[in-house]
């Protein structure tokens, strides 16, 4: 009875309730994109930092991994006590540098990243192989394509590129050994990896035993925060970085995305409210004498504000589904408009869809369309009755 | 024969700007139990402010009113519904159904709020439209039946669930004289039937149909006669 | 000048010096409790010595939207004292040059790059295209989103302008009663729903101007920058009171068509 009034009032105005359930439905949409904007960088973040399995990060004092050239001196020594301690299961050492490759069109530059492949943690092979000599590498596809290389080539590279004399430094002759997609590099930065002794050998005496980064992976179970202050103390020159710790960092960074996310997230909770509730209200004051027969037959209030709260709340539901799958879509959009930002990781989604984002978002909805209904139908519900049926009456 | 209705002193004053206006000045009355009683009078005169206050529907600004021996001039707006749902049948002169539902969803609207089943409801509604001659018309809506149909659904659903007393404004004051008469017949029927009728009216058909007239003039009454 | 990571550490000034001086801006200034006058020890490895400066001046960050959400540091130095330090040489990363006027920048360019060993010239607009890559990315993503609050605006007034019309029915019933043609009261609904759309959109450019006064004021104060992060321009007051003032008047002219067809009885209700 109750679903028959409410749905029977709603198709009464079919224009008004089809136009409420879209612009309902675009706030749901951009409400779900504002949740998936708040947390996804986030989320997305961390599930690359912990899709490797390690927990710590040593990074050169005050800065973030790879944030600065900086790198650590003794690296070598401090991956040797490392691994001493019954705490650590592995380290993964990390030097970073230039590639610089001559081709016939000219001198190609790309990242490159001095690894142990046996417990590296900084890219996926898509083919090939790691590098198990010291000359071969892996390289990413923009890198490849740059060269036009293929897996199994030989290329010539150096670490450093003497532009006035055009001539490669610290030269070597490598083979392309596997097909690499880097985690933490951008979709259009040229990549390659290489044992860290060749990099280090090619930049000269300078980078013997240094190193840029270093990742631990602890044994199952061990407390990692009082493991990180333990490190910290033993390498006082060194910033040790938990997950938790970086992903705050991140925070930082991405605070104007966040509040961005907030601001309009509840910009469009409050639209969608605002519209629910002006619809509820004229509808409710269109039935008047209704609702006032209804309470003079012996309807209870409770149940009149129910009625009214199930339209604003179907019309809310109905909407939310229609603004989910429009979110999702407009959340690729956005995302693929952020996807461009210079030096973004490629595997970063600022709009990470999870499903307690629809929750949410969902639930946001809800709420709203609950407490939309409730207020002019209480209202309504209130009335004196006489007063209400004389006025219906003569009205 | 024990009383029905019992009204003593019955005040009922409205604010209209600084002053006070009074629509009732003192009513005292007794229905008894399966009587058949019309007000009637000039308008303006307190008739339907009366039966509002019989109804629950609004409260006196002093006196009593008990129906069944229970007083209800100041129950609690959920106690005053709850008495309504299940003690008291309204008719009013323009229907008031709902629209948007069917002649048998509106009599089974009453009895679902009373919590009966759909199977029982669906059930006592299909009887109450049989008693009223509308059995094949279950599934209209109002929109799709007569004045003096709706009027009939009305007065089904105010007998939905067995209530004490049925209060009935100006229940003809909306039908033409043939389909006037028909539910005047009805009136007649359901009181023979014994239950306990009430009703404010212009119509000198209906007043004479029932037992008793009470007279009402500015507010008090001026006369009280029994028909037959 | 030029810049460069470096590591800073603050070493308590003993003596007047003979030092050089560096600038320093104010975040680094404020978290680090500098001051003028200051000396402070320069290094380009964390936790080695390195040549001590005097802080010769305190620097505002330019409005750069690159920069807001970066928390780096930023240390000038003269150039021959950060070759020095990080062991360059005379190496510059880039030099520019200014041309006698602009028309001679494109053939200077040229000239440039036919004659270099090991460099190239580059425009200093198209360099700052490249630069700019994150303000555009940003800008883009803020356009895609001021679209879909468009589109929820435009459905938002759409809605409520034919609730308000609806409001009329009565009158519209009692007018056309009283023999007032459809096309008067048409005329009529219409100019009143743009009155209130015009009204309406007139008072949310007040809003939206407090609101970008308050943005800016928080985000300001957050990232420390003079950036200005929201601007509400002419053409974006005038868009919006244009939006709403079409949107009025095709909600008004909409509802109104549908009363005027409907039978003035019905409008009453009866």
């Amino acid at each position: 009875m109750l679903f028959t009034l409410a749905a029977a009032s709603l198709i009464r105005h079919r224009a008004r309730t089809v136009l409420a359930i879209l612009g309902v439905s675009v706030s749901a949409a951009m409400l779900l994109d504002m949740v998936m904007l708040s947390s996804g960088m986030r989320v997305s973040f961390g599930s690359l930092l912990t899709s490797q399995g390690y927990q710590l990060r040593l990074a050169p004092k005050g800065t973030l991994p790879f944030d600065t050239e900086a790198t650590i001196k003794d690296g070598d020594a401090m991956v040797s006590q490392l691994l001493a301690r019954p705490e650590v299961v592995a380290v993964s050492p990390v030097f970073g540098g230039q590639l610089y490759i001559l081709t016939a069109h000219g001198v190609i530059a790309s990242s490159a990243l001095g690894v142990i492949p046996a417990v590296e943690a900084d890219y996926e092979l898509s083919s090939g192989r790691q590098p198990a000599t010291a000359n071969e590498m892996v390289a990413n596809d923009a890198l490849l394509a740059a060269t036009g290389a293929s897996l199994g080539d030989t290329v010539h590279v150096g670490s450093g590129f003497d532009s006035q004399l055009r001539t490669l430094t610290g030269e070597r002759t490598l083979r392309i050994v596997g097909r690499a997609r880097f985690i933490y590099m951008a979709r259009e930065q040229k990549g390659a990896a290489l044992p860290i002794e060749t990099l280090r050998a090619m930049q000269g005496r300078d980078a013997d035993g240094r190193v840029s980064l270093a990742m631990v992976r602890l044994v199952p179970g061990q407390d990692i925060e009082s493991e990180r202050a333990a490190l910290e103390r033993l390498f006082p020159r060194v910033t040790v970085i938990s997950i938790a710790e970086a992903l705050k960092q991140v925070d930082e960074r991405r605070s104007y995305f966040t509040q961005l996310a907030v601001i309009l997230g509840a910009v469009s909770l409050v639209v969608g409210f605002l519209l629910v509730t002006t619809l509820v209200t004229v509808s409710v004051n269109e039935r008047i004498g209704e609702i006032a027969v209804m309470r003079a037959i012996g309807v209870h209030r409770w149940r009149i504000v129910a009625q009214i709260v199930l339209e604003a709340s179907a019309m809310m539901l109905v909407a939310s589904p229609v603004g989910l799958v429009l979110g999702l879509v407009t959340a690729r959009y956005l995302n693929s408009i952020l996807a461009n930002f210079p030096g973004m990781p490629e595997r970063i989604d600022f709009f990470y869809f999870q499903p307690s984002a629809a929750w949410t978002s969902l639930g946001l909805l809800a709420l709203s369309g609950v407490l939309a209904g409730i207020y002019p139908s209480w209202r309504s519900a209130s009335l004196p009755i006489a007063i209400t049926l004389r006025q219906e009456a003569v009205g | 024969m024990s009383a029905m209705l019992e009204v003593r002193a019955l005040v009922r004053e409205y604010p209209m700007g600084d002053e006070r206006v009074a629509a009732l000045r003192g009513v005292t009355f007794d229905v008894d139990d399966g009587d058949y009683a019309a007000i009637v009078g000039p308008s303006g005169c307190g008739k339907s402010t009366l039966l509002n206050l019989l109804g629950v529907i609004d409260r006196p600004t002093s006196g009593t009113v008990a129906i069944g021996g229970e007083r209800v001039d100041q129950l609690s707006d959920g106690r005053a519904t709850e008495f309504r749902l299940r003690r008291i049948g309204f008719v009013f002169q323009r229907f008031y159904l709902m629209q948007a539902l069917s002649a048998r969803e509106n009599i089974e609207l009453p009895l679902a709020e009373a919590g009966l089943g759909k199977v029982a409801r669906r059930d006592r509604a299909r009887a109450l439209l049989d008693y009223v001659g509308l059995g094949a018309r279950e599934g209209h809506r109002p929109s799709q039946l007569s004045g003096g149909e709706q009027q009939r659904v009305a007065i089904a659903r105010a007998l939905a669930n067995s209530p004490k007393i049925v209060l009935a404004d100006e229940p003809t004051g909306e039908l033409d004289a043939r389909t006037g008469a028909e539910m005047i017949a009805l009136f007649e029927r359901l009181n023979a039937d014994g239950t306990t009728i009430v009703v404010v009216t212009h119509d000198e058909d209906l007043a004479r149909a029932a037992r008793r007239m009470i007279h009402m003039r500015d507010g008090v009454i001026v006369g009280d006669e029994r028909a037959r | 000048m030029s810049f460069a990571a470096l590591c800073l550490a603050l070493a308590i000034a003993q003596s007047q010096d003979s030092t050089r001086h560096i600038a320093i801006d104010e975040r680094l200034a404020a978290d680090a409790h500098l001051h003028l006058g200051d000396r402070v020890s320069l290094s380009a490895t964390p936790g080695e010595s390195g040549s001590v400066a005097t802080i010769g001046a305190i620097v505002r960050r330019s409005a750069d939207p690159a920069e807001i959400a970066r928390g780096e540091y930023k240390v000038r130095l003269h150039l021959t004292q950060l070759q020095d330090l990080l062991g360059y040489g005379d190496r510059v990363d880039r030099f520019a040059v200014a041309t006698t006027s602009e028309q001679v920048i494109g053939s200077a360019a040229e000239r440039i790059n036919s004659a270099a060993f090991g460099f190239r010239a580059h425009r200093s607009r198209d360099i700052a295209v490249q630069t700019s890559a994150t303000f555009a990315v940003v800008s883009r993503f803020h356009r895609a989103i001021g679209v879909i609050t468009i589109a929820a605006s435009a459905i938002f007034l759409l809605c409520i302008m034919l609730l308000k019309v609806d409001e009329r029915r009565r009158d519209v019933a009692a007018l056309r009663l009283m023999g007032i043609s459809a096309r008067t009261i048409v005329r009529g609904v219409v100019l009143e729903a743009a009155g209130i759309a015009v009204f309406g959109s007139v008072v949310g450019v007040g809003v939206g101007l407090a609101t970008s006064w308050l943005v800016n004021l928080h985000y300001q104060g957050v990232y420390r920058t003079p950036l200005r992060f929201s601007i509400v321009t002419t053409d974006i007051m005038l868009g919006a009171v244009a939006l709403s003032l079409v949107l009025g008047i095709v909600a008004g002219w909409l509802a109104a068509r549908r009363l005027v067809h409907t039978p003035p009885l019905a409008l009453f209700g009866r």
